[in-house]
């Protein structure tokens, strides 16, 4: 066995309701299929888990998304929680992280989560305003949203995390404001923002065409941008990653591994995993997942192995979105090019616009960089 | 072969009237391929006129047929390039022939551009056997178009033949008619050679090889020839005939149709038009007819990539080998940088020649809006030639500017008389005439402007016709316009290449078109892009392209990646068509809005 670091993802693909802006991989409407989903995914945990603990020793992190994993029965998550912990008995400083939405949650349940190992809860709140929370399709208040973590609180969590969302339809300053005003004080020991992107097939994108949908215009977008990204920091949150802030050692390291080209087995429909320098998605379609499940087949669609200059585009554009950035050493370790010599053009090009900074080691996103991530990004496409 | 048993022919069809499948067709009779070598469209043999179903280079074969007296014949088909760029090559052709085929479809009638070349056909007094196609569509009123005929050709169609390529009815009535009516060609087989380049192209083992119609004379291989007009001499090392591929027979004799080739290298010596004659005692006169090539319309081709400028180069000298109408220089733009001044006999010659670049040399180019040539008089009392808008002298050195006009033939269902008047007007033509051909359709002349030709009009008789309306033109003379020069700033900094030259009366309204148009065109960018039009200092119209306030992905979904990917993918290729102009990236389609507003 060679020891590694390399973490777990394990999805959750039911939602008591689909968010209007929401296109990921999850089903409202099929709470039918939870028990079934959930023996399939035990099988799948326990066959592939081990076989990859055996080559690697114990993953740094797991985590838990969706979907909606806490709308699964307290019985179901108890039964994914034992697999989890039998396949990968708990280990000191691991960082074990379920997505919680605050409609969904009690003492009970969070009991269950303390029980099987969880140590991290990711709240998915995204606003502390009821007409917006209604407006976006959430099930929950804010009431309920502060509630919950709360109770997290006093059940003994403590590293909390918290989403929130800009660039809503219908929000202002103001409300934004108030919104982050109340994240604030519940303390949480991080947030992640995301501005809203109207993706298709989501209710938004159908409002959208029919010129139904008000959102901010791209001035007042800016502002609630640099609203967050100034606010945040300013309250000691650190941004480590162009959407994440956490106070001091509390950056997700599941989150960061994915920008950090540390691999990562994905279970579950739709999961995707990165290992032994490929990149795969599980079966999407529940249905499909269960029943290959059923029949001992792995459900997953294997891609080709990945080339050098895709493997370099990804090295570099994934830990662009770092506060940290490309590391000279680890680019000219994993690759045996200096990082120069295949980016000397890209770089200097974006040094010169003002969105790179280039220091020693590092090359990362100055904060224009980061506000315009996408062309910084794609300046490190080589194809 | 004895001249009584030779007919040289070619046909005269509008695009889609079935004038290839009728080729094939005859190809396939007299079996001059056999069935496996059979490709659909034989002589349409470049991808792209199979694509467009047009025919750009003329291509001839020689068929043989035994006729209903127990004959044996030869059958010389020329084939005609089919559209209004090309009228002198269909000229030359048609001089090449005794006889033409009118190939007319059986449902739509004669439109604008087999009118022209009928007319060009009866100017060569060329025998015409009427052909009515596609009498098998349901909607084929073969009655109608037959009166149409005579009506507006004042032909005789009592001889006409009815056809469907498509299904094969009438081939052997087509084959017994051309034998039947065309002349067989006369010509002295001792007089001093007279022989006339119809077509030529470039093969990279015999070099130049001039499609030839023997007027008088023989060709033999070994003799000493040169050509008329360009004084080139060479030697005879193949001459033969096509079936349709070149076969070397070693001799071409009067009256014949056929190749001469002698290791020429430069298809500019080879010119259409031109007769080829003895070296040694020439004939007294060239065959009447020549005329050099002169490009109509001009455009600037530019690579992407600057990189690929001289990649560009090598595909318009290869290009060039085998398009003698190609002309090209090298040119310099402030926006655009290194590329090339490219002058065409036409619109549809230059979508051709640029979409060739694109798809067979894999250039990616910008190419701006296409201009015509302007005569410039100065107040020097010189005259300038300009065909590149950013070179219009300033204001005022110019005593005035000339423009070339050109006659326009159109051709609608009466019902659409009033929009082709009226858009006709509205781009500065001046009412020609009237002339009805049957009791539905109308022929309408209009002496107009070429620069506003090429700035949409067909397109727009199109869709105000609803595709009915049919255009032929041909440059009639240069006239003195009010024309000003629009300049387009972005950021403040003049961008050469979106220079155009407009009437004074349109250029404010044009100035904030384009304005407008490139507001649409240009995406937003890391900052604010002022947009301005001007006549000279004067600032004529005004917009922004607002500044894009962020752009960043957002939420990344267990670890799913591909996704990122796909977008950074989709935003790159976007890219791909822009061209950095100072700081402003500007994609390909803005150099052509001019084209785009009306």
């Amino acid at each position: 066995m060679v020891k590694k670091r390399w973490g777990v993802y394990v999805h959750i693909p039911f939602c008591r309701k689909k968010c209007f802006y929401c296109d990921f991989p999850s089903y409202a409407g099929r709470e039918g299929d939870r028990e079934e989903y959930t023996r399939a995914l035990c099988r799948e945990i326990r066959s592939q888990g081990s076989s990859y603990r055996l080559r690697w020793g114990d993953p740094a992190t797991i985590y838990i998304g969706g979907g909606t994993p806490t709308s699964l029965p307290p019985q179901c998550m108890k039964d994914i929680l034992d697999a989890l912990s039998e396949t990968f008995p708990p280990a000191k400083g691991r960082e074990f992280t379920v997505e919680c939405n605050p409609g969904t949650v009690d003492e009970a349940y969070f009991q269950i989560l303390r029980e099987g190992a969880v140590n991290r809860l990711s709240f998915g709140v995204q606003s502390f305003d009821d007409r917006l929370l209604q407006a976006i399709g959430r099930i929950h208040t804010a009431g309920e949203a502060a509630a919950a973590v709360r109770m997290a609180r006093k059940a003994g969590f403590d590293n909390l995390s918290l989403d929130l969302m800009y660039g809503l339809p219908g929000q202002t300053m103001a409300d934004l404001e108030r919104s982050v005003q109340q994240a604030l004080e519940l303390a949480p020991q991080h947030l992640s923002i995301y501005g809203l992107q109207v993706e298709e097939h989501t209710v938004f994108w159908d409002r959208r065409e029919r010129g139904e949908l008000n959102l901010p215009d791209d001035e007042e977008a800016e502002r609630m941008y640099d609203y967050m990204t100034s606010v945040l920091p300013a309250h000691g949150y650190a941004r480590y990653e162009i959407s994440n802030f956490a106070r001091p050692g509390f950056a997700s390291r599941h989150n960061l591994a994915y920008w950090q080209d540390v691999p990562y087995l994905g279970l579950g429909a739709a999961a995707h995993s990165y290992l032994d320098g490929r990149r795969w998605e599980s079966e999407a379609d529940l249905s499909r997942y269960m029943d290959q499940a059923k029949r001992g087949i792995r459900p997953i669609h294997p891609e080709e192995e990945m080339t050098d200059a895709v493997a370099m585009e990804e090295f570099c554009f994934l830990a662009l979105r770092t506060a940290a950035g490309i590391s000279r050493r680890r680019f000219a370790e994993k690759f045996g090019q200096e990082l120069d010599r295949v980016y000397e053009g890209a770089i200097r090009e974006m040094v010169r616009k003002g969105l790179l900074a280039d220091k020693g080691d590092s090359v990362y996103l100055t904060e224009l960089g980061m506000k315009f991530g996408n062309l910084v990004f794609e300046a490190f496409l080589l194809t | 072969m004895q001249n009584k048993n030779i007919r040289n022919f070619s046909i005269i069809a509008h695009i889609d009237h079935g004038k290839s499948t009728i080729a094939d067709r005859l190809i396939e009779y007299t079996g001059t391929l056999s069935e496996r070598q059979m490709e659909a469209q034989v002589l349409d043999n470049m991808d792209l006129e199979r694509e467009r179903g047009i025919t750009i280079k003329a291509q001839t074969v020689r068929l043989d047929y035994q006729g209903k007296d127990g004959e044996t014949y030869q059958l010389n088909l020329i084939d005609t390039p089919g559209h209004v760029d090309f009228t002198y090559e269909v000229s030359r052709s048609l001089a090449a022939c005794e006889g033409a085929l009118l190939v007319v479809d059986a449902a739509q009638g004669v439109e604008a551009q087999t009118l022209a070349n009928v007319y060009m056909a009866l100017e060569n007094d060329l025998e015409i056997v009427p052909v009515i196609n596609k009498i098998d569509l349901p909607s084929a009123d073969p009655d109608r178009v037959r009166e149409e005929i005579e009506n507006t050709i004042g032909l005789d169609t009592s001889n006409a033949v009815l056809a469907s390529a498509k299904t094969g009815i009438g081939i052997e009535e087509i084959l017994d008619a051309i034998v039947e009516y065309i002349p067989a060609p006369e010509g002295d087989e001792n007089a001093p050679l007279q022989a006339l380049i119809f077509d030529s192209y470039f093969d990279s083992y015999k070099g130049v090889i001039a499609h030839v119609r023997v007027k008088q004379g023989h060709i033999r291989k070994g003799m000493k020839l040169r050509m008329m007009a360009t004084g080139k001499e060479f030697e005879v090392t193949d001459v033969g005939c096509f079936k349709p591929q070149p076969v070397d027979v070693g001799r071409l004799d009067v009256g014949e149709v056929g190749f001469v080739a002698g290791s020429l290298k430069d298809v500019r010596d080879v010119r259409v038009g031109d007769t080829i004659t003895f070296a040694d005692h020439p004939a007294a006169n060239p065959l009447p007819g020549y005329r050099g090539v002169t490009p109509m319309v001009y455009c600037g081709l530019y690579p992407v990539e600057s990189s690929d400028y001289d990649n560009l180069k090598d595909a318009l000298e290869k290009m060039q080998i085998n398009d003698a109408a190609l002309v090209f220089e090298p040119e310099t733009s402030a926006a655009l940088g290194f590329g090339f001044r490219c002058g065409f006999l036409g619109l549809l010659h230059m979508d051709v020649i640029q979409e060739r670049l694109e798809r067979e040399y894999h250039l990616r180019l910008i190419t701006t809006a296409p201009s015509v040539i302007y005569r410039v008089y100065k107040t020097d009392g010189t005259m300038v030639e300009v065909s590149n808008p950013s070179e219009l002298p300033p204001q005022t050195e110019i005593e005035h500017i000339e423009e070339p006009y050109v006659k326009a033939t159109v051709i609608v269902p009466n019902d659409f008389v009033g929009a082709v008047m009226e858009i006709s007007q509205d781009k500065r033509g001046e009412f020609k005439g009237m002339d009805y051909l049957d009791t539905n359709r109308v022929m309408i002349t209009y002496h107009i402007p070429l620069n506003e030709i090429i700035f949409d009009y067909f397109d727009r008789l199109k869709s105000a016709t609803r595709g009915y309306a049919s255009l032929d033109y041909e440059l009639a003379d240069y006239q003195q316009s009010k024309l000003v020069k629009v300049d387009i700033l972005l950021n403040g900094d003049p961008v050469d290449a979106l220079s155009t030259i407009v009437h004074k009366d349109r250029a404010a309204n044009r100035g904030r078109q384009l304005a407008a148009k490139l507001k649409e065109i240009i995406p937003q960018q890391m900052f604010e892009i002022p947009i301005q039009a001007a006549i000279g200092s004067k600032v004529i119209a005004r917009e922004n392209v607002r500044a894009r306030r962020k752009d960043v992905l957002a939420k990344c979904y267990g670890g799913d990646i591909s996704r990122k990917r796909k977008l950074l993918e989709k935003q790159k290729e976007g890219k791909k068509r822009m061209k950095a102009v100072g700081s402003v990236e500007v994609p390909q389609e803005a150099f052509m809005a001019i084209l785009k507003i009306d």
